[in-house]
């Protein structure tokens, strides 16, 4: 920084006009002028100097020392070129911003942000309050009920809005904190007042057109990047040995292939990519003894034909979208009781092989697909595809909370959604956008706005639905008809629970009546002891014994009716709001209250072309803009959609995407390892409809997939958190298969540890935030932060500790036991044979088997010198070797082998 | 006996403690990146080799504490400021300006001025650093909270405690890196996410260490095995797991999780080792306050932390029941609870540290999530104060900061950080630079993106604490 004495800044002339716009205008302009606005910034009036640019102010009038400007020419950072100011123009420019009183303009925006966030919970789309709508100048200058206008140009201290405000009546002080808004601080109520006083000046702005044949935001040159482009359709020559399809053609180009794997290994691995889960032995020895030379073929069919397929691949899904059961961001950590729904959707997507262009469209505007506020009575499918819409309500959101609901973290939730969007779906992190040009794509901060845009109209920051219902008096207005929750109360299934509950809830009702006639006497004896106006009923409870017993009596029977009642069949989903969605600005370094300019709905310009672009076509019942966007990416020439797709489904199978940073096909992200086999893939995948199942079977049956494992062949790896826990389960015998529904409760134990007593799959217990299940936390079940597009790997010793020494293992090697008992009988080298069949589908080899009965006869002994110390009512002999049998099935959980795929 | 520490000295091909280091070092394979918790070199000379917070969650009110401010006595009961007025959180209790009721008062040879309310802090008050412009940007303890943990309001990004560890590693491999000691009668607000590794690898998690019954998970069974069963089992499971390692040679991963049964045992025995308070002085248990029923909790806390860091444990946090410091309403009583219960470990903790000559090599940081507003929440008899995201004190201590220093300054009213401000990421860039890191220089890649601690906010580190 250029420091100069005192005194000789004052001699140095600082006029605006005469000594610091010639400099700008000699030095500055050729980037800076009004028309060229690089960076946004104009240097050619005070005003726009004082404006800024797009990320802000330049100067602080009065503190040279803290403005940037002063900063970036002093250190000759600016201007760009060699012309670098002289120390006598940067002097001038010094004395002008000390001297410098006038502060910077106000505009509509800046009161529309403001005014926003403070008054249009009561005055804006959801409601107006006195017949006041504060969103428009005009509709100010309309005023409300009375027809008087409430801002009065050129007279703030006239002005309704102003004297209100400064009463500090508005907002009202006691609706503050339950509508999660503050009164205006000096600075905002200064600002409001000014705008008023220069004459209540319109912005008459147009929102910011892009189009997409000629997009000066984004270089020719950026839309020559691989992944901008529509993939091209390699050819691929026919197929010859040891290649089996196209995907191995294109596989051999780049290195050779391993020899297959044995049968056994093959259908092992086939099963837990497809299932999750190992085969029973009755499958193993059927397939062993079955002589068709299409039978791994057969099986793949028979696998993808599975329920079980579904709940596998659903979770892939729902980790790339940020599935939960609850809400996080904060301890309260609020559950989800009807997220489920969503949960099922996507499982019976998968099992019923839905076409992905589909079941995107579903999910990103299920609602916008038919007008669901005219239909009276909806059929199950227009409840799936309301369900459908649970896509798009998965990220973190404590705005439940009123402490956490104020148009930050409204926009936070929505921020996380597109997250979830640009890295499961689009593939690109447009996250970084929010607050700055992206650094390393060209992505603008407007197109991040624009995607913002696209969900205003269901995700409205100023008409803000609550997480949770019903919500209790908590977080914004809410009662029901303003809640997230689609209510399909003309549906049978509604009907019967209201009915069911309508005779509980008046018996509640009147409970709640007794309690307050009991407290009556007490009241006015506490009024009158205490000599006070009110009193609480907590207050009595805490002063008077008896009626501390009666109440709690009464609470006792109310709690019992309240757990009696049947949940309502709620649907948690995302609609449009109706008309007049907010407008959507550019928010300069992200920050709600410094509004930039107006954008309207688009895709980001990079990935958009003439023919396939955004086009928003309104529809009667809805602003149709998530429809417009799931036709944009469904497109079937769009860059990113497909290749991000079969990139998921190949980093599912293979352990490792072809594109080794599957939510970040960008700049910064890898570059495809094999470009042409990811874009033959997409090419297929898009043309053959969108058919999952087909890229299953096509990729499970290249001689790639069949390679057998280490070296450049297949990887081998761990199974995920939920196939251990499935797993032991299964090999237990005790894996309940029932489908959808509830997610199952968990059960935190005193030392902390999560667990749960159902016996179904993982993905149908539920997953808390803030209490993962301690096993699936330890193996890397992810945390949703907001969304998991490839799990962690991790090995620790509590994995070791949890399989050793926690119950799931321990108790179910015995199950595993009995259960092998039962099927086989006393002989001990059966009843291993049987335990490595269930654990790892196959037969041990000689010296395993004698190793495995040895360790059992030793560890049959050990438990019969332990029982007999204890004298059980148990026969002691066959409950030795029971549990000696235990023992070798709880080592076989613990082993490498039943935990990793070959 | 035989002991399971013997067990494994014989077994076939068992790992001792140094293959097994450098067995993790190791590039385990190119395809996915393993991490693991061996020690790391930083990138300078560290000044601390360990931190341990004293994290107290509620927003300790610094105006009745480190922040002596008499212009409140001359304003007492005026109405706020517009600006004070639009940060309040429960509008319809707010009172007007309240003085504190404590006196304070210089100690030490720096003469820094406390509260009546810490006694035992101002005997120790040469070796700490308070810095009293600490601000943050919201007030509700959620988002606090997961702002001073992971530098954002949201629960999306990994806590301080695992970047930490991500950076250095550990110099224990038989415990846990970086511990967590909540307390039993509550965890703090946000829970474990306090802790968590966001999208860093969970092997930099913070784990939960119980000060009561057994301190890790599954560290042993609900009900123990005869004990020839379990060394049965291990050794069955070597051979079966040995044997798949040598059908997959050169397979790191496999060998990993081989040593980790074995880590796992050793952390069996050093664990309840490091743990077991009743190995010292009945000295030093006084000192904590072991005695003493209000202090004896986090006074055992306190002690446990100094076990850890001895053995090289990179980071101990360490909290309080729930939030107690989040005084609404009978601030007096709530703080005269909230001092008695921390105020003397926390400063016998310094004074242990210092007496063993850990104290150079040892952060010690107390603070919570946000302070305290001057103005009266529900006036009256009973009158507590708001949260005061704007401006509040935090101290440090040991590991290279200048003691008996202050730094920073709110306005006349104690309100806002006026002078000096100190940002929850300059607090952030503070602590790894006094651990030899630099907060630009610790990244983790992530999907193609370069992540920090301090993101890409300004952040500074406070030099003029630093000695």
């Amino acid at each position: 920084m250029l420091m100069l004495p005192v005194a000789f800044l004052l001699m140095v002339a600082g006029s605006f006009e005469s000594d610091v716009l010639p400099v700008f205008r000699a030095k500055c302009f050729a980037c800076h002028s009004a028309k060229l606005r690089s960076g946004g910034l104009s240097l050619e009036s005070r005003d726009d100097i004082l404006r800024g640019g797009k990320s802000g102010g330049v100067i602080v009038p009065g503190k040279p020392v803290d403005s940037l400007l002063l900063t970036l020419v002093a250190t000759g950072k600016m201007p760009m070129g060699a012309a670098k100011l002289s120390v006598s123009e940067t002097a001038a420019i010094r004395t002008w911003i000390e001297r410098e009183d006038r502060k910077a303009p106000v505009s509509e925006r800046d009161v529309t942000a403001i005014l926003s966030a403070k008054c249009w919970v009561c005055h804006g789309r959801r409601e107006t309050m006195a017949g006041l709508d504060l969103r428009t100048r005009e509709s100010m200058l309309r005023g409300g009920k009375s027809g008087r206008p409430v801002i009065a140009s050129g007279k703030p201290e006239d002005s309704l809005l102003i004297r209100r405000i400064v009463a500090q009546e508005m907002p009202p002080p006691k609706l503050q904190e339950q509508y999660s808004v503050r009164g205006l601080t000096d600075d905002e109520l200064a600002k409001v007042r000014q705008w008023i006083l220069d004459g209540v000046r319109p912005d008459n702005e147009k929102p910011l057109e892009v189009s997409a044949a000629d997009d000066t935001a984004i270089k020719p040159k950026d839309r020559e990047f691989w992944s901008f482009r529509t993939p091209v359709r390699p050819a691929v020559t026919p197929p010859r040995f040891p290649a089996r399809n196209a995907i191995d053609v294109l596989t051999l180009e780049k290195k050779p292939l391993a020899p297959e794997a044995n049968d056994l290994t093959l259908m092992r691995r086939a099963y837990f990519d497809l299932t999750g889960l190992p085969p029973s032995p009755e499958e193993v020895e059927a397939f062993r003894a079955d002589r068709d030379p299409a039978r791994y073929e057969r099986l793949i069919d028979r696998l993808l034909e599975s329920p079980r397929y579904g709940e596998r691949w659903a979770r892939h899904w729902l980790d790339a979208v940020g599935y939960t059961d609850s809400e996080g961001g904060n301890s309260g950590d609020q559950l989800r009781p009807h997220a489920w729904r969503y949960r099922d959707y996507v499982i019976r997507s998968f099992n019923a092989n839905k076409p992905y262009d589909r079941f995107l469209t579903e999910q990103l505007a299920g609602d916008e697909l038919f007008d669901y506020r005219a239909a009276r009575n909806l059929t199950p499918d227009q409840i799936e595809l309301m369900a459908a819409t649970g896509f798009w309500r998965t990220a973190p959101d404590a705005t439940y909370s009123t402490e956490q609901n104020f148009i930050p973290e409204r926009m936070d939730v929505i921020a996380g959604q597109l997250e979830v969007l640009g890295s499961a779906v689009i593939g690109l992190s447009v996250g970084c956008a929010r607050c700055h040009d992206h650094k390393y794509d060209p992505i603008p901060t407007r197109d991040y706005y624009r995607l913002v845009s696209i969900l205003t109209p269901s995700y409205d920051p100023y008409h803000w639905l609550p997480p949770t219902f019903p919500c209790g008096g908590v977080g914004a207005k809410c009662d029901e008809n303003n809640t997230r929750y689609f209510l399909p109360k003309a549906t049978p299934q509604w009907q019967e629970t209201v009915a069911f509950n309508g005779p509980a809830l008046r018996r509640v009702e009147e409970l709640q009546k007794q309690i307050e006639q009991k407290a009556a006497p007490y009241r006015e004896k506490y009024l009158a002891e205490k000599n006070v106006k009110e009193v609480k009923l907590a207050e009595l409870e805490a002063t008077y014994e008896p009626f501390k017993k009666e109440k709690s009596s009464i609470d006792e029977q109310i709690r019992k009716e309240k757990a009696a009642l049947k949940p309502l069949p709620l649907v948690r989903a995302l609609f449009d709001l109706g008309p007049q969605p907010p407008p959507t600005r550019i928010l300069m370094r992200g920050d709600a209250t410094t509004p930039g300019a107006l954008v309207s709905p688009g895709a980001p310009s990079i990935l958009n072309a003439p023919g396939r672009d955004y086009r928003l076509e309104p529809l009667s019942h809805s602003s149709g803009r998530r429809l417009a966007l799931a036709k944009w990416l469904t497109h079937p020439e769009h860059p990113l959609t497909a290749r991000v797709a079969v990139n998921r489904i190949w980093l599912h199978h293979f352990g490792s995407g072809l594109v080794s940073t599957p939510g970040n096909f960008g700049r910064m992200g890898a570059a495809p390892a094999n470009q042409k086999l990811l874009d033959w893939l997409a090419t297929e995948f898009a043309g053959s409809g969108w058919d999952v199942k087909a890229m299953h079977r096509l990729v499970m049956t290249s001689a790639t997939y069949r390679q057998q494992s280490g070296g450049d062949g297949f990887t081998l790896r761990r199974i995920d958190a939920e196939s251990v826990r499935d797993s032991i389960l299964k090999v237990a015998a005790r894996l309940d298969t029932k489908a959808f529904g509830p997610a199952d409760p968990i059960k935190p134990q005193p030392d902390g540890e999560v667990t749960t007593e159902s016996l179904r799959r993982s993905v149908y217990v539920t997953h808390r935030r803030t209490q993962p299940i301690s096993l699936l936390e330890t193996f890397d079940q992810p945390f949703m932060n907001p969304n998991c597009v490839q799990r962690g790997l991790s090995v620790v010793s509590s994995q070791a500790l949890h399989l050793m020494n926690g119950d799931l293992a321990r108790d179910n090697a015995r199950f595993m036991a009995g259960r092998i008992i039962d099927a086989v009988g006393d002989d001990p080298g059966t009843q291993v044979e049987r335990a490595y069949l269930l654990a790892l589908a196959r037969n041990p080899t000689a010296d395993e088997l004698r190793a495995a009965m040895f360790a059992m006869e030793a560890a049959g002994r050990e438990w019969a010198g332990d029982l007999e110390k204890k004298q059980p009512a148990e026969p002691l002999k066959s409950r030795s070797r029971w549990l000696g049998l235990a023992t070798v099935c709880h080592t076989l959980m613990n082993s490498a082998e039943f935990l990793y795929i070959d | 006996m035989r002991t399971r520490r013997d067990f494994f000295s014989r077994m076939g091909d068992g790992l001792t403690g140094a293959a097994l280091a450098s067995l993790f070092a190791e590039d385990l394979g190119a395809k996915q990146a393993l991490y693991d918790l061996t020690p790391k070199k930083p990138h300078q000379t560290p000044r601390a080799k360990s931190v341990i917070q004293l994290f107290m969650n509620g927003g300790p009110s610094q105006v009745d504490l480190f922040d002596h401010k008499p212009a409140l006595a001359k304003y007492a009961g005026q109405p706020p400021s517009r600006d004070l007025a639009a940060e309040v959180r429960a509008v319809r209790e707010t009172g007007g300006l309240m003085p504190s009721p404590y006196k304070f008062s210089k100690h030490g040879q720096s003469g820094i001025e406390l509260s009546e309310m810490l006694p035992h802090l101002a005997k120790v008050v040469d070796n700490i650093a308070i810095v009293r412009s600490m601000f943050t940007t919201h007030l509700a303890h959620e988002a606090a909270l997961f702002l001073m943990h992971g530098g954002r309001i949201l629960p999306t990004r990994p806590s301080l405690g695992s970047w930490i560890v991500y950076g250095l590693g550990s110099e224990n491999q038989n415990l846990p890196a970086y511990v967590v000691l909540d307390d039993p009668k509550g965890p703090p607000i946000n829970f474990i996410q306090n802790w968590q590794t966001g999208w860093l690898p969970a092997v930099f998690q913070g784990t939960r260490v119980r000060s009561e019954g057994s301190p890790i998970l599954n560290l042993h069974a609900k009900q123990e095995y005869p004990g020839g069963i379990v060394d049965l089992s291990r050794s069955l499971l070597h051979r079966m797991d040995a044997g798949h390692r040598d059908r997959h040679p050169g397979n790191a991963e496999l060998e990993a999780r081989i040593a980790n049964y074995e880590l796992a045992a050793r952390m069996q025995l050093e664990a309840t080792d490091a743990l077991d308070i009743s190995k010292e002085s009945e000295a030093t248990k006084n000192a904590y306050g072991l005695s003493d029923e209000r202090t004896a909790s986090y006074g055992k806390r306190c002690l446990m932390a100094r076990r850890l860091v001895e053995r090289g444990v990179r980071l101990v946090q360490v909290y309080i029941e729930g939030q107690i410091w989040d005084n609404h309403n009978k601030i007096r009583q709530g703080l005269e609870y909230a001092c008695g219960k921390t105020d003397q470990p926390a400063a016998a903790l310094i004074q242990d540290l210092k007496d063993r000559g850990l104290l150079d090599s040892t952060l010690v940081i107390w603070g919570g999530e946000f302070g305290r507003l001057p103005i009266a929440q529900d006036p009256g008899p009973n009158a507590g104060r708001d949260h005061g995201p704007s401006g509040f004190s935090i101290w440090m201590s040991g590991g290279g900061i200048k003691g008996g220093t202050t730094y920073g300054s709110t306005d006349e009213i104690g309100y806002r950080a006026a002078e000096n401000k100190v940002s929850v990421h300059d607090f952030h860039a503070t602590v790894l630079h006094m651990l030899g890191m630099n907060h630009r220089d610790l990244v983790f890649e992530r999907e193609g993106r370069q992540e920090r601690i301090t993101d890409e906010f300004p952040a500074r580190v406070l030099s003029e604490i630093i000695g």
